[in-house]
């Protein structure tokens, strides 16, 4: 039997990011237990620190709006479809940017304190424009993002090209979103889970958390399949399969689900991208170490993980289309990682009503590397009795509950 | 072809294992489709068993009877099995198709029912010098022996262990290379302790011992107890350091000498070729001898998956065991098709299982005599490669680990070992064997492989 203050459960980029916090903010005992599930997110992702990219609905979220816009527009019986910027509400707006405001400082801080680096990249995020529908879709987006427009930056083709010497000449243009910058994702889980353990907390990796403790309405910890440890407080961090702990500790369900998406990467290539690019096909992003990366399909297919041939060759099309140097490069590895999916695409965050001692930190759907850190950071303070910096009521997941009272 | 779709039998793999499950499920009335990379079915063994050739002189000769009667089984049915070589499965393809690459590009093979016969691979084991032209692994001696155009070198030495280096010895002095010198790292008396074991299958211990008289008659010394400390030269070997090993397989380095050698051939034992298996699914274990291997049932049948898993990628036997596992494969898999009854089953079955038993006790003794000793890790400095895709360095393990990383996964973010694009195929065998010798035994993990198992050209997506 163990006892610690604080169990974290899962151990991606949000797991990890609440472990490393904690235990630099305060001298809590910290267990974090982790088991990596066929799909886990964090390693599948792309690394975008895409705060405003992927709060008007590119980046991850570009080819789920085309298709929602294709249905639309068919629905409305248009027979050209029209892109429609989808915005998400402001805060997560203020959500992403606070969390996407945390990284420079965050990355120097892990180099100096922890020698782990996550290779935090000033990249920008440009949409390219191929044509005259590009440019009114990009136009839509930034009127609805007034208070923003010092973060954005409009490129000609003369531009762009100065910029993407390899964006194929057909671009008309770019906009390019200031702010928006790359991580590599794995070393950002591992920069985490490092600091954290330099910071005393003990990591219980390849562990499962087989079953939730609770007693009445208190929730006292978690069972792996040979110890038993007690907690004050368990972080349900456990990503695309967080709502089987959220039952197992509260007794009802939530609405958390996992939402592929299938990534294609090239070999390595010299550097052929000065920043990151979203068209309205795909998003590419070359990392540290050279290889293109190209993203990302949006499928509700349960826990499956398997990749298709259709949509490795959607992302290669669009992805050609815009820089067709890759024609001359290879598929190194394609794979397919599970969204923690939420109907509202907002993440669930803080207590529950009526059951003590248990903390959700899921549901963060295409951008929890982006808001790993500011999770980590409001997590901190719910177990510190502290106000928490951002409000977390539109986060909670209360608004389900009240939700489903109305409709039935 | 839609019809057929429903009990499709594609088997990847055409070595002896493969090979053999087609010819036993043809008998049976099931056709099969198999895939494999190489230009000639046969597999590693030699490669085309199935023309007209009777030329093993490199095998002994019940294995030979039993390849000869597997060709003829093979041609008596090969109407019902089609064959598609050169062609690479490169991974699933959604749930019931994988996905294949040949000259034309890719194409899609739909399966009912699936049979994984993909062999295995050397081990690699790194020590200063390793990556010099020059250094090769036995099967690549073998190949380039085989191929009869080129001679791997003029003067050759041979380090590892098990029954494969007399074996290559005789054929390379047969081909008229010099060889100076073969290092046995296990010690004599470990073999003499195995003696009982190995009069399991007297014909083949007594062929061994032929070759070790070939080797004797023509002046070709052999070293039990000895290895590989280190390889020199600049662009191309020059020569190498050997040295006694303790029983542990440390190298006493005050004793090593030099040997000049223009190549050599290393081999330290095997690993099945899992990568396939791990991408659709199926639950591994870990094994000393041949790595993870796949969880199976007495048919060899996968615990988790309806797949089925024989050969060598289910873990090294030889070629007359993967014969007899492709057989029960394919007998419990005309038993679920229901194209045999279950005494028609069992009564074929008992035979080939009686066989198979005879073998794995032979091939355990084997085993345990060249049971690797963890000395053979420390022989990589702290600055020799030992990833060759990523260029990790051993000293990155040992810093890692250092900070207290206890898993393979973050062994491999830390230090991208096993990221490139043989997909740790080379390395992922030294990074466990690392971990475990660093006391990390419980809950390591895997270096799990992607999808595709080669690079596809952006240039097919078009
Ligand atoms: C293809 C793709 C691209 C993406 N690109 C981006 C991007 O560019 N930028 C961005 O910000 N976000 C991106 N995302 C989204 C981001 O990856 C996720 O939002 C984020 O990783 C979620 O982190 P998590 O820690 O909640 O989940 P995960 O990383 O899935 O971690 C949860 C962990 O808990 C483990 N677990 C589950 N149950 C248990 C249990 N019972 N016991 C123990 N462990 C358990 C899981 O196996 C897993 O390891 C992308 C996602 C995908 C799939
Ligand atoms: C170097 C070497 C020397 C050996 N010498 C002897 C010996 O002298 N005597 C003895 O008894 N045994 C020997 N063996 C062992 C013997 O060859 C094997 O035990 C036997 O061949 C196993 O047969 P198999 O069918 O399991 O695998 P293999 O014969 O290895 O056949 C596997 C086949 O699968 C194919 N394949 C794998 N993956 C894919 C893929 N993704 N797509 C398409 N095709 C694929 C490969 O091309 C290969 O042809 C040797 C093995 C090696 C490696």
């Amino acid at each position: 039997m163990k006892k610690y203050d604080v169990v974290i459960a899962g151990g991606g980029a949000v797991g990890a990011a609440c472990a490393y916090f904690l235990s630099r903010d305060t001298d809590l005992k910290i267990a974090l237990i982790d088991l990596k599930k066929p799909g886990n997110a964090s390693r599948a992702s792309a690394g975008g620190l895409w705060a405003i990219g992927e709060s008007v609905g590119l980046g991850c979220g570009v080819i789920f709006f085309k298709t929602l816009s294709k249905l639309h527009s068919e629905a409305q019986g248009k027979e050209v479809p029209v892109m429609r910027p989808h915005q998400l509400p402001d805060c997560f707006f203020e959500f992403a940017l606070t969390s996407n405001n945390m990284y420079p400082a965050l990355h120097q801080e892990m180099l100096e304190k922890h020698g782990v680096d996550f290779k935090f990249e000033r990249t920008g995020l440009k949409f390219i424009m191929y044509n005259e529908e590009d440019r009114l879709y990009a136009e839509q987006i930034t009127e609805g993002i007034p208070h923003l427009a010092d973060q954005v930056r409009w490129l000609d083709a003369e531009e762009l090209k100065k910029e993407e010497p390899y964006v194929t000449d057909d671009a008309i243009g770019a906009i390019d979103f200031i702010c928006d910058h790359q991580v590599n994702p794995y070393r950002l889980v591992d920069a985490y889970l490092e600091g954290a353990r330099q910071n005393g907390v003990s990591l219980y990796l390849n562990t499962e958390v087989t079953s939730v403790i609770r007693n009445g309405n208190v929730v006292e910890g978690v069972k792996t399949h040979d110890q038993v440890f007690f907690c004050d407080t368990l972080i349900n961090a456990s990503g695309a399969w967080a709502n089987e702990l959220y039952q197992q500790a509260t007794g009802r369900t939530m609405p958390v689900y996992p939402v592929k998406g299938q990534i294609v990467l090239s070999e390595r290539m010299p550097k052929i991208m000065n920043g990151c690019i979203s068209t309205s096909d795909c998003y590419i992003a070359q990392k540290d170490n050279g290889e293109i990366l190209i993203g990302s399909s949006t499928e509700e297919k349960g826990f499956d993980t398997t990749n298709s041939l259709d949509k490795i060759q959607e992302l290669s099309q669009g992805a050609m289309k815009c820089l067709p140097i890759l024609k001359e490069s290879s598929i190194k590895r394609c794979w397919a990682g599970l969204r923690p999916g939420t109907p509202d695409e907002l993440p669930i965050l803080g207590p529950v009503e009526g059951i003590e001692g248990y903390l959700n930190a899921c549901g963060h759907f295409r951008t929890g590397i982006l808001t790993s850190a500011i999770t980590g950071q409001l997590m901190t303070e719910l177990i510190t009795g502290k106000t928490p910096s951002l409000d977390l009521t539109p986060f909670s997941v209360a608004r389900f509950d009240e939700a489903e009272q109305k409709a039935g | 072809m839609t019809s057929q779709i429903h009990d499709q039998v594609v088997i990847v793999g055409g070595g002896p294992a493969g090979t053999a499950a087609a010819a036993e499920l043809a008998r049976h009335g099931l056709k099969s489709v198999i895939i494999d990379e190489a230009p000639k079915l046969g597999g590693v063994i030699y490669r085309g068993p199935l023309r007209q050739t009777d030329s093993l002189p490199h095998l002994d000769d019940n294995l030979k009877r039993a390849m000869t009667a597997l060709q003829t089984r093979y041609q008596a049915h090969s109407d019902s099995i089609e064959v598609k070589t050169q062609t690479r499965v490169l991974g699933p393809e959604g749930s019931n198709q994988l996905l294949l690459s040949d000259n034309s590009g890719l194409s899609r093979q739909p399966y009912a029912h699936l049979i994984l016969a993909t062999g295995c691979h050397e081990r690699s084991v790194p020590f200063p010098g390793w990556q010099l032209p020059g250094v090769m692994l036995l099967g690549g001696v073998q190949l380039q022996l085989k191929s009869g155009l080129v001679r791997p070198g003029q003067r050759m030495a041979l380090v590892g262990t098990g029954p494969l280096l007399p074996l290559v010895a005789c054929q390379l002095h047969k081909a008229g290379v010099d060889v100076v010198g073969v290092f046995e790292a296990s010690p004599f008396a470990k073999l003499a302790k195995e003696a009982v074991a190995l009069l399991n299958k007297p014909k083949l211990t007594l062929s061994g011992m032929s070759m070790m008289s070939y080797l004797k008659k023509h002046k070709i010394p052999f070293k039990y107890g000895w290895g590989i400390v280190s390889a020199q030269g600049d662009e191309q070997l020059k020569s190498i350091q050997v040295a006694p090993y303790d029983s542990q397989w440390r190298p006493q380095r005050d004793l090593a000498v030099k040997v000049e050698v223009d190549a050599i051939g290393v081999g330290y034992g095997f690993v099945a070729r899992t990568q396939l298996a791990m991408l659709l699914g199926l639950e591994h274990n870990y094994t000393k001898v041949s790595g993870y291997v796949p969880a199976l049932d007495e048919w060899h049948q996968s615990q988790n998956h309806a797949a089925f898993v024989v050969g060598d990628s289910n873990g090294l036997l030889g070629a007359d065991a993967a014969i007899c596992e492709g057989q029960l494969a394919a007998l419990r898999l005309a038993w679920q098709c229901g194209k045999i009854t279950e005494s028609q089953l069992f009564s074929r079955a008992t035979k080939v299982k009686n066989k198979l038993a005879r073998i794995k006790k032979f091939r355990f003794g084997f085993d345990r005599f060249s049971d690797r000793q963890p000395g053979l890790l420390t022989l990589a400095a702290p600055e020799t490669v030992v990833c060759r895709c990523e260029q990790v360095r051993r000293e990155q393990l040992d810093e890692a680990i250092a900070q207290g990383v206890k898993d393979i996964t973050s062994l491999k973010m830390r230090t991208r070992i096993g990221m490139g694009d043989c997909q740790g195929k080379t390395c992922s065998s030294y990074a466990l064997d690392y971990l475990h010798e660093a006391g990390l035994t419980e809950n390591i993990g895997v270096i799990k492989p992607r999808f595709p198992l080669d690079p596809i050209p952006f240039t097919l997506m078009e």
